[in-house]
């Protein structure tokens, strides 16, 4: 008799706390704020093995232009940046030379040997000396141009389209000589996939044409003529490759051959080397602000790693470690 | 012989199950997108989509609810049979649960008809409407035949009673009181088209799904582990449908009785009712005096509509609580909050609740949402005051069915609260008596 006491006494309490559980869970529960279940953590990927870091950040300095797109530095080290209205121009040592008044919003830039500076508006190049003249400038003529990139050699200014997912070759003129990259079965070129507005371009130290095809995560090498003469790629979360949907959104070559690459979502800074495999780590994603992109880079000729960091409104200058 | 008898059953039910599953595998494929083409040559899958359940077959689902129901009446009232009503408790935890995966049932139904009845733009299913009247027509004409045998969830309850105890008569009374505050509760919550609360609750989906988060299951779990010895507790402590199926029973023309004939009161069934729902013969016969019956009247008529006036208070000053269930409600109290406290989106910790990202995404200001949410505030005054008022008058009607003496001769089933599930039958040597002298 007392068992039953007992058990009957079990059950209600068992009745008593499902009443209990439903109404906490309705009337108290719906107050916790409800998280993205399908949210895209990206935390176990901020922290680096600190061995494979092989740069420190030795020098910064704040820049004041709107819009800061594009960084590149001359033979003598000076360092361009490229945004609305102005080009600004400091030495290697951060001490401010000259701005330049340019009056077009420029998405890239590009430095020749000779001082003279590409720039890359959306739809047209010009081309500005060293005191601050325009010298020439030329249209691209193709309906939905955004021109993200300038390479150039001693003899072709190459220009990247985003918007139209292809490269002009032109001469130093700004006659169109042919366009590299459109999609080609028989020469074994499979297009650019550029979902957002990252699509870089290099010149490599054999003069060949280094692309950067994001979407693919995979680099390819061209020549000027547009044939395909190598490449590599790396899909990976992990330091050794490229995610997300298009990365790595910017690079530049070391004379050595290797490529520092700078990275969106996973924002990151590293070195792979010519033949794609990963090498080190110039800075982790914990030393850029949440939201950082648009990572443009150079490197000088003291294999110093010139970055523009818009979210910071700075430039930022990495050197090699003497490991 | 028996031996022979059960597997014979055995077979029979494996057989069913199979019939019915090979119905479930039916689903056709359809492509409702083109596929994307992939550059790197992926071969993207078909993807398998289960069609929408066709017309004749939740019409055959009625069909499948009338016969069942018949059945049950008619081996309750008619052919007295336990074992039988056990047979379609098994058919029903089979066909509407596990093959129809406890959807539409009678008791969900309830919900559709309310949100029907406040929410024009909502159109009801016929077979909704089917499911929800056909076992209160039953329950009118024979009592609660759907609980001894068709319903899926009572059933799968009623197979785990094996050991069923006895509870006090005041406990059960007001235990008895959650399904008309859970009824309430649904109705208001469906009519104002917040949530459909006894499905999100009901704790044997999961099991006849196989599929359901723990807390579910373990919901399942505990009712079905209590059922061992409180027979039905989900039918008799939480069933809102069972609230409707109560009232209609109690009118019920032709109710199953314990004993075929007279009761010879020899006390044989008089623990078989493992629901506490046979009432005692009460042989006390002196009358009451007339200034008793009199002053217990008025006390009643003063206490019952106070009751209720307290209830529809109560019910509207906790309508804002009610109505902040409401998702509209809910998000803009969310987003007054942040308007007015706005470092707490500065912390370091705060998550933007994916509600109001995408309430921002989608364009609406600030102030519609606020007018939208205050009218359903409104909707839920009046619905509070009402909810308020039925259970103050439910509280009123238990507290003055306790002191109402009522005179009984025999055993007798509690017409409301009995399920037919015709154990106490089994119990009465009188069909027996005149079984044997035919």
């Amino acid at each position: 008799m007392e068992k039953n006491k007992i058990i009957i006494g079990l059950a209600i309490v068992a009745i008593i706390a499902v009443v209990g559980f439903m109404a906490a869970d309705f009337f108290i529960g719906f107050d916790k704020p409800q998280k993205n279940v399908y949210e895209f953590k990206l935390d176990d990927f901020t922290d680096v093995d600190s061995s494979l870091i092989n740069y420190t950040e030795v020098l910064n300095f704040n820049i004041d232009i709107e819009k800061m797109k594009a960084v590149d530095v001359d033979k003598d080290d000076n360092i361009y940046v490229a945004g609305k209205d102005k080009i600004l121009i400091y030495d290697k040592n951060a001490k401010f030379i000259r701005q330049i008044y340019t009056e077009v919003e420029a998405l890239s830039l590009k430095v020749s040997d000779n001082n003279d500076i590409y720039l890359g508006a959306r739809d047209h190049v010009e081309i500005w000396n060293f005191e601050g003249e325009k010298e020439a400038s030329w249209e691209v003529l193709n309906p939905r141009v955004v021109i993200t990139s300038i390479a150039l050699t001693d003899s072709s200014v190459f220009v990247a389209d985003a918007g139209n997912k292809i490269i002009y070759h032109y001469n130093l003129n700004g006659k169109l000589k042919n366009e590299i990259g459109r999609k080609d079965s028989i020469k074994g070129i499979q297009g650019f996939v550029i979902p957002s507005p990252y699509f870089d371009i290099a010149i490599g130290r054999d003069n060949e044409l280094w692309v950067v095809n994001s979407g693919r995560h995979q680099f390819e090498a061209y020549d000027m003529y547009g044939n395909l003469k190598s490449s590599w790629k790396k899909t990976s979360m992990n330091l050794d490759g490229f995610s997300g949907c298009c990365n790595p959104s910017n690079m530049a070559i070391l004379p050595n051959g290797s490529f520092v690459t700078t990275e969106k979502g996973i924002v990151r800074i590293k070195i792979h080397k010519p033949s794609g495999e990963f090498e080190s780590v110039v800075a982790t994603p914990k030393q850029f602000d949440k939201g950082t992109r648009g990572l443009d880079v150079a490197v000088d000729s003291e294999n110093r790693i010139i970055l523009l960091d818009p979210m910071r409104a700075m430039i930022r200058i990495f050197e090699k470690d003497n490991k | 012989m028996r031996y022979s008898r059960t597997k014979g059953y055995i077979i029979e039910i494996v057989l069913l199950f199979t019939i019915l599953l090979s119905f479930q595998t039916m689903d056709v494929q359809a492509q409702r997108f083109p596929k994307p083409e992939f550059e790197s040559g992926h071969v993207q899958p078909d993807t398998q989509i289960a069609l929408p359940r066709s017309d004749i077959l939740e019409y055959f689902d009625v069909f499948v609810l009338i016969v069942a129901l018949s059945v049950v009446s008619w081996l309750v009232l008619k052919k007295r049979s336990r074992r039988g009503v056990f047979w379609v408790s098994i058919f029903s935890i089979l066909y509407f649960g596990f093959y129809r995966e406890g959807c539409v049932c009678s008791v969900g139904s309830l919900q559709n008809i309310a949100l029907a009845l406040f929410n024009p733009g909502y159109k009801i299913p016929l077979t909704v409407i089917a499911f929800f009247v056909i076992p209160l027509i039953f329950s009118l004409f024979f009592g609660r035949v759907f609980c001894a045998g068709v319903c899926p969830l009572g059933a799968i309850q009623d197979i785990f009673a094996w050991k069923p105890m006895q509870m006090k008569s005041w406990l059960q009374k007001l235990l008895g009181l959650i399904p008309y505050i859970y009824f309430g509760l649904a109705i208001l919550y469906a009519a104002t088209s917040t949530d459909f609360i006894i499905c999100r609750y009901d704790p044997f989906i999961g099991i006849y799904r196989l599929d359901a988060d723990f807390l579910m299951f373990l919901l399942g779990g505990i009712f079905l582990l209590t059922s061992i010895f409180i027979a039905r507790p989900y039918c008799r402590f939480f069933c809102p449908y069972g609230v409707l199926l109560n009232l209609f029973s109690r009118v019920s023309k032709n109710h199953m009785t314990i004993t075929p004939s007279k009761c010879i009161q020899c006390k044989l069934c008089e623990n078989s009712c493992p629901f506490g729902a046979i009432e005692e013969p009460n042989m006390v016969k002196i009358k009451e005096p007339r200034k008793n019956t009199v002053r217990r009247f008025l006390v009643f008529t003063a206490i019952i509509p106070a009751l209720i006036i307290v209830g529809v208070y109560v019910g509207s000053q906790f309508h804002q609580n009610l109505a902040m269930v409401h998702p509209k409600v809910r998000l803009a109290q969310n987003i007054m909050d942040l308007k007015n406290n706005p470092e707490i989106q500065e912390d370091s910790e705060y998550i933007e609740p994916l509600e109001i990202e995408a309430f921002r995404s989608a364009g609406k200001s600030d102030q519609q949402l606020f007018t939208e949410a205050k009218e359903i505030i409104g909707d839920f005054h009046t619905g509070g005051m009402i909810l308020g008022g039925f259970l103050g008058l439910v509280f009123g009607l238990t507290l003055a069915s306790l002191s109402v003496f009522k005179y009984r001769t025999d055993y007798e089933p509690n017409k409301g609260e009995c399920f037919s599930c015709a154990r106490c039958m089994d119990y009465c040597p009188i069909e027996e008596k005149v079984g044997s002298s035919e």
